[in-house]
């Protein structure tokens, strides 16, 4: 697949010209499909690293905590002192980068030619990491799993990501400032095992690269389940950040919540 | 010593079946985790449903009357793959629930184990015999 220009293309919706800038590639062709068999297979389901029989750990001892700036810092006090029960997943909203790669619920890598695409589980989301050479955009839009693009270095797939949303946090009560970078190294260790290191950067929150490794195992019989987190959510945290938990209509639509 | 052993063997099971990590919310806040009771019942209803199963327990109040008590679970996707299905637990099922109470009093809380009338046991974190 040869990777044509950056054009500039423009779409008309609804009357209002929008520009927009589109990576344009040429289809794959049957060698662009042959070239994948030469690539780390990554493809299948893999088990989240929280929790779980059979694989999953952690890499030795509990995860590094992020050394924030002063500033940060004294941010993170301030939200601390809130004393929030939770955070705004409970109501069902989807955590972002990079907490959506650390539930409790697996993933489902895709290869296809200039793109490996990853299906989480939680919360029913897609990350799409487009490995055709395409820069990352400068100004992407912020998004919760932000705008990726990946390489291959030998055997790793190293996922560049940017472009954050300010509902989405580094860690707990931790925001970013806007210029967060998160850099994913995939690597397989074994027919079966995958060790993935994050290195979370942020010139105004972070004073020093914050790095955490996980071991995946794949589970060849899983399939990916859907995750409809509305479903049945009887948990919530209300506008001064409470926590609670809907009794009412046992068996039935959860009643309104605060 | 023996009841040491016990109490470590205890707080090693129990330890097991809080451990699933909750994509969804923080336990704690509404879960009193470092209490444990036990109440016995007849299951009323299952949802079998994301972003967590409950359990709805008919269980007699003092004056006799039947009164439901709720237990979220983990979620069906979770313990799906650890042993349980949709029909591991019936309506009209008698079954001896160990949870962590709602903080609130209220009654009902985070289901950890489930003994049924044959022997079976239902954990949080996976079936067992």
């Amino acid at each position: 697949m040869k990777i044509s220009v950056l054009a500039p293309a423009v779409l008309v919706a609804c009357g209002t010209a929008v520009a927009a800038q589109e990576w344009k590639t040429a289809p794959p062709t049957a060698a662009d499909w042959a070239a994948m068999a030469k690539l780390p297979d990554f493809t299948g389901v893999w088990e989240a690293p929280t929790v779980g029989r059979g694989g999953g750990a952690r890499a030795g001892g509990p995860p590094p905590v992020p050394q924030l700036t002063p500033a940060y810092a004294a941010r993170k006090r301030e939200l601390d002192a809130k004393n929030t029960d939770d955070t705004e997943a409970a109501n069902c909203l989807p955590t972002g980068m990079p907490a959506i790669m650390g539930h409790p619920y697996p993933y489902e890598f895709l290869m296809t030619p200039g793109k490996v695409t990853i299906v989480a589980e939680a919360y029913m989301q897609v990350r799409h990491i487009y490995t055709d050479g395409r820069p990352l955009p400068a100004d992407p839009d912020p998004t919760f799993n932000g705008t990726s693009v990946g390489r291959w270095e030998g055997d790793t797939l190293v996922v560049e990501t940017v472009g954050f949303s300010p509902l989405v946090t580094i860690a707990r009560n931790t925001p970013h400032s806007g210029r967060m970078r998160i850099v994913e190294r995939f690597r397989l260790t074994g027919p079966d095992t995958m060790t993935v290191q994050t290195t979370v950067t942020d010139p105004e929150a972070l004073a020093a690269p914050w790095t955490t490794t996980r071991t995946w195992a794949r589970q060849r019989g899983w399939t990916i389940r859907e995750y409809i987190c509305e479903e049945n959510n009887r948990n919530f945290i209300d506008s001064q950040g409470k926590a609670g938990v809907v009794l009412d209509n046992p068996g039935g639509t959860p009643a309104q919540k605060e | 010593m023996r009841s040491l052993a016990i109490s470590a063997l205890v707080v090693a099971l129990t330890g097991a079946a809080s451990a699933p990590a909750s994509a969804h919310h923080a336990a704690a806040p509404v879960f009193d985790m470092s209490a444990q009771k036990t109440v016995s019942g007849v299951v009323k209803s299952v949802d079998w449903t994301n972003p967590h199963i409950w359990v709805w327990l008919d269980v007699p109040n003092e004056a006799g009357e039947l009164e439901t008590w709720g237990f979220e679970g983990m979620s069906p996707n979770f313990l799906a793959r650890r042993g349980w299905t949709r029909t591991s637990l019936q309506p009209g099922a008698k079954i001896t629930i160990t949870f962590r109470p709602l903080r609130d009093g209220r009654p009902g809380g985070m289901f950890m184990t489930g003994k049924l009338e044959d022997g079976k046991v239902l954990t949080n974190g996976g079936a067992q015999q």
